[in-house]
Formats: structure tokens, C-alpha cells, sequence
């Protein structure tokens, strides 16, 4: 039971919520979490004590995957989350305000050792680590080496990892208790290197050996799954199946970030790109004829372009391409590079103006324009 | 034929510098000339008869892994006697160094090729860079991320005096260049974002006075990021 202070500090923040939602038009989520933990810094851990808590981290399909497991759990009671993705500790302070017995929490990378020190959960979810917004991550390993010191420390969590990102296989290798899921068949972007010995990594059709030990080929489940969201899916499964929960098929597409959206009598279908990892699985699903790709360069979206060319967009040869946001010009000379030529466009909108009516556009959009086209 | 060799883009490739062997290779053909883009990864057998060797960006044991296997071959160096031009970002700017500092606060020895050494340094060098290179006349834009500090040689002149950014470390210089030898920090990849370097290697490479393609869309490319480069 709350003890007095944190329920006025909670009650303050409920307040402060309500007042942002009513008077500003905001979602309200942060500014409770901001509040909460300036009145009462220690609010997180306190939330956490004795509730079934899992949190979900990873460079790509945090979200998503935070929603799918929150599905499954909810077979078995309430569940707490975040539905708008906030994954730093003020989202993670507001979602725990919430009193559900259980809690899925998606997190930060580089949060998540702080958080999982604050809310002492069972299970840690640890879906991928590649390259991302590298003005603040910096590096992919220097990511690994904090999840590998707090994964030794916590004894008491179970971890469920993608044993064949050697990244995620590097941070848990020395912790307690981890669920290793394979799906075979993959290589790593920015894999060339062990993580653990530095030495170079010798792969196999998905299958790597490092001179220290370092390998998937030991694990505790193989699954078979062709797209990053039927990874998420099962490995959401996995995580949900330590509560006792049912196993849950995903439908097609549900752990893709996609919006929908029409203008005039085009229709298109907005997928979430963030990075070379996400962008290269998102190509992967091109279908259309017709293409809308967004690029800006804020702060979640990383603030430099250069790894464009460590993505091919061979598939958009020969398609109907516009690109545009802030950054649209970087994309139109990365392809003109490729041998591929699209055409620049002042928005989203006039991009969508320039179809005939019926047709159906396939958009890639980067974070901060996906989350404006939500609205 | 213009050979173009990619040196262990798998481990120097943390920062799209990939895309300037693309980019040479594009301008080479948009100009008549035919060329070819080898790669070359750890552990293989490096040409030393190719026209233009490129280096990129890398962390730390990709770094030491990759100075390790081109040091024990030593092709690199009987290429650029032969007169190949260089040109290495980041980690392969400080891997062709004199020395620096490893992860493990050891000193390494560089491949000699230019005259520096890399000491660590705080804060980390985070952002977007400009600078203004005596071999060109217009100024030049990338992204920097690295935490080193590079100490020129008397034996080598800067790349280019910083108008924005940190470059070296020092917010003075960025990179070095001796003969036909360029290091630099400049991501971007910085031959996509001035494609009047692209063309000054590819002259020097080609024998040609100069390039004389126009591609439009590169320059308006490069105007625009000197232009909100500050």
C-alpha cells in the first residue's frame, strides 16, 4: 500500500495530468510522470514493489511489441503499460501509477539499467541491438557492456534474448537465468566483430562462432519466423509464457508500426522507419508501384544521415518514388547514387496530391514525421 | 578501368562510409570513365596495384582488428608508393596514423602512413563539421562522432581549418593529408556531401586536369548542407 507521500505526490501528478490534457490538449502521460518524479524522485521503485513487471527493450520493435505482450498478458488480468511508447522514466513513472498487478514496460536502451535497478522486474525482454541515433548511443557495444554489468547483477530476473543477435547473447552471457530463442538464418549488420573477445566473428548461414565461446548455436528454443515482427511476436510469447499465459498468434502485420491514411481517394499505408536495421526490413515489405519515403533528422530520429548508404533501395528500382521531410534531399541524392531517381516534394500531403485517384501508396516514414502523420 | 579498393567495409563501415567508394564510382562513369569498386575484408589478400583505397569509421575492436591485419601485410604502403591515393575517415584516419590509444588505454602503433597521433579526449566530438581545405576552394560539411584528439606531424599539412565543429579534437584542424594520403573525420559520407573532393581524388587518380561532368543534384546537395552547416 502507497504510504501517504507518494499518494499525495500521485494525486498532484494525476492533477497536473488533467490540467495539461484539459487546458493544453497534450496526451498528459510525461507531464504526470515529470511531476510524480519531482515531488518524490524515489516514486518508480516504490510503484514497483511487489507487481509482475516485465520490460522490453531493444533497437527496434520496442513498441510494438510492448503492446502485442501487453495483449497477451491481459489474458490473465489487468495490465499497466504505456500506449504511447514513452519509454524514458518519466513514461515509466506514469504508466506504474497505474496499480495493475501486472506492468509492461517498454524502455530505452540506455535507460534500461536504471530501470530495471528501480523496478526489480521478473522478466526483461531483450529483442535486438544495432545501430541507432549514434550521436547519443554512440556505439552499439558500449550499449551491450551496460546491459551485460546490470544483467549480472540481476539474479532474480529472468531474461528472454534473440540468441542470434551477438549483441543481446554478449550482454546476457553472464546472467542468471536467460531463455535463449533462436530463429537461425540471420547475420548482424554491425555483427563482424565478437563484442565479447574482439576478435572477428566467424559466420555461417546465421550460425556464429567466436574464438572465446561466444555462439547461438546453443539455445534453449528454435523458432521459425521470416520478418522482425514474427520474431517480437514469438518472443513476446516467450516472455508472456512465464507468467503461464496462453501462447497468442499475432495477425499479419500486427507487429508493424503502420498507420493508415487517406487523401482525396489515395490511400496509403505509413510504416515506421528509424535506422540501416529498420529501413532494411521495412524495403523488404515493398510491394507498391507507388512510394512516399520520409526522412528528418531530429533528435529521435538521429541527427546524421550517413548510414542511408549502409542501406541498398535496389527494391524501389523502377517504382513511382517521392521523398520528402527534412532531410528529402539526402534520400533523392543517396538513390540518384544507387542508380535510382525519385522525385522531391514539398510534404507528405502534395506527395500523396500527385497520385491518381485508387492508387495504393506504400509511405516509409522516419519517427518524428510517423508520429505527426498520427495524429 | 579505375579501381576503387573498400578496405574492410564490414569493420570500417560503422558510419556509411561506404558510400564514398559509390560515390567516386558513380562520378567516374558519369565522366566517361569506367570504374570498379573491390572489396576487400579482414584476413583477405589486399591489391597494392589499385588506383584509390578507401577507409572508414569503425569502433574500437573493429578498429584494432582491422590495423592488425593491413599492418601485417603491408600492401597498403607499397600501394601508395606506387602512387594509389588514400583516404581514410575517423578510425581509419587514426589507424594510418604514427600512433594512438586503444580502448584499453594501450599505445598502438599506426601504419606510419601520415604523420599523427590520436590520444583520447573529452568531450566526445559530436555533431556537424565544416571546414575550409587549401586543396579546394569551397567549403566542406560532414558529421563528426569520435572521441579523439589527433596531434599533426611536421611532415603533414591539416585537411582543412574548422569553421564548425571540433575536427582534431581541438576545434582548430581537422584530418591531415601528405602526397596522395587524406585523413579526415568527416562522415557524411563526406564524398556525397562534396562531390568537388570526389572529383580531385578521381583527377588525381584519372590523370585528368580536371572533372568536367555537372551533376546537378549533387551540387544542390552540397550548397544546401554549407549553407545550414553553422
Amino acid at each position: 500500500m502507497p504510504n501517504r507521500g507518494l499518494k499525495r505526490a500521485i494525486l498532484i501528478a494525476m492533477l497536473a495530468s488533467w490540467a495539461s490534457k484539459t487546458f493544453l490538449r497534450k496526451s498528459g502521460e510525461t507531464i504526470s510522470g515529470r511531476v510524480l518524479l519531482g515531488l518524490r524522485p524515489s516514486a518508480i521503485q516504490e510503484l514497483a514493489v511487489d507487481r509482475k513487471i516485465v520490460l522490453v527493450s531493444g533497437t527496434n520493435g520496442k513498441t510494438s511489441t510492448t503492446r502485442f505482450l501487453t495483449k497477451i498478458l491481459r489474458q490473465l488480468g489487468p495490465v499497466a503499460t504505456s500506449e504511447s511508447g514513452s519509454n524514458l522514466a518519466w513514461g515509466i513513472a506514469s504508466s506504474l501509477m497505474s496499480p495493475e498487478e501486472y506492468a509492461v514496460l517498454e524502455i530505452d536502451e540506455l535507460h534500461l539499467p536504471s530501470i530495471l535497478a528501480q523496478t526489480n522486474p521478473k522478466v526483461v525482454l531483450l529483442l535486438n541491438l544495432t545501430r541507432d541515433q549514434l550521436h547519443r548511443m554512440h556505439e552499439v557495444k558500449r550499449v551491450a557492456e551496460k546491459w551485460r554489468e546490470i544483467a549480472e547483477l540481476a539474479t532474480e530476473v529472468t531474461f528472454v534474448v534473440d540468441v542470434d543477435d551477438p549483441y543481446v547473447n554478449y550482454a546476457t552471457a553472464t546472467a542468471s537465468k536467460v531463455i535463449r530463442i533462436s530463429f537461425g538464418g540471420r547475420s548482424h549488420p554491425d555483427g563482424a566483430v565478437c563484442p565479447q573477445c574482439g576478435m572477428y566473428l566467424r559466420w555461417r548461414d546465421g550460425i556464429y562462432d567466436s574464438d572465446c565461446g561466444l555462439t547461438n548455436r546453443s539455445y534453449d528454443k528454435k523458432y521459425e519466423a521470416v520478418s522482425a515482427g514474427e520474431r517480437n511476436a514469438i518472443l513476446a510469447n516467450v516472455a508472456a509464457g512465464h507468467f503461464g499465459a496462453q501462447w497468442l498468434t499475432a495477425n499479419p502485420g500486427e507487429l508493424e508500426r503502420t498507420i493508415t491514411k487517406e487523401i482525396g481517394e489515395v490511400e496509403s499505408v505509413i510504416r515506421l522507419t528509424k535506422n540501416p536495421a529498420s529501413w532494411t526490413e521495412a524495403l523488404t515489405s515493398v510491394t507498391s508501384k507507388d512510394i512516399i519515403l520520409i526522412l528528418n533528422s531530429r533528435e529521435v530520429d538521429g541527427i546524421d544521415t550517413s548510414w542511408l548508404f549502409d542501406v541498398s533501395f535496389e527494391i524501389l528500382r523502377g517504382r513511382n518514388i517521392f521523398v520528402t521531410g527534412e532531410r528529402a534531399l539526402d534520400l533523392q541524392y543517396r538513390l540518384h547514387v544507387q542508380g535510382i531517381e525519385a522525385l522531391s516534394s514539398e510534404n507528405y500531403e502534395s506527395a500523396m496530391r500527385s497520385f491518381s485517384p485508387g492508387t495504393k501508396v506504400q509511405v516509409l516514414s522516419a519517427y518524428t514525421a510517423f508520429f505527426e502523420l498520427s495524429r | 578501368m579505375l579501381s576503387i579498393v573498400r578496405i574492410h567495409n564490414e569493420l570500417l563501415g560503422t558510419y556509411g562510409d561506404r558510400g564514398n567508394a559509390d560515390v567516386l564510382a558513380f562520378r567516374a562513369h558519369l565522366n566517361g570513365v569506367g570504374a570498379q569498386v573491390i572489396d576487400v575484408s579482414y584476413n583477405q589478400p589486399l591489391p597494392n596495384s589499385a588506383d584509390i583505397y578507401l577507409m572508414g569509421g569503425a569502433e574500437d575492436a573493429a578498429q584494432s582488428l582491422s590495423l592488425h591485419d593491413l599492418k601485417s601485410s603491408g600492401q597498403l604502403a607499397s600501394a601508395i608508393s606506387n602512387g594509389a591515393i588514400l583516404l581514410a575517415i575517423c578510425a581509419g584516419f587514426q589507424i594510418i596514423g604514427e600512433s594512438f590509444i586503444n580502448a584499453q588505454g594501450e599505445e598502438i602503433s599506426g601504419l606510419g602512413l601520415l604523420e599523427v597521433t590520436t590520444r583520447p579526449g573529452e568531450p566526445r566530438c559530436v555533431g556537424d563539421i565544416k571546414i575550409k581545405s587549401p586543396l579546394l576552394d569551397v567549403e566542406l560539411t560532414g558529421f563528426e562522432n569520435h572521441g579523439g584528439v589527433t596531434t599533426l606531424g611536421t611532415g603533414v599539412t591539416a585537411f582543412g581549418q574548422v569553421i564548425v565543429g571540433r575536427g582534431n579534437g581541438d576545434g582548430r584542424t581537422d584530418g591531415a593529408y601528405s602526397g596522395n594520403v587524406f585523413g579526415t573525420y568527416m562522415h557524411g559520407p563526406v564524398l556525397a556531401r562534396n562531390p568537388e573532393l570526389a572529383d580531385l581524388l578521381l583527377a588525381k587518380a584519372t590523370g585528368l586536369a580536371s572533372i568536367n561532368y555537372v551533376d546537378e543534384l549533387a551540387i544542390e546537395y552540397a550548397q544546401w548542407r554549407r549553407k545550414v552547416t553553422k
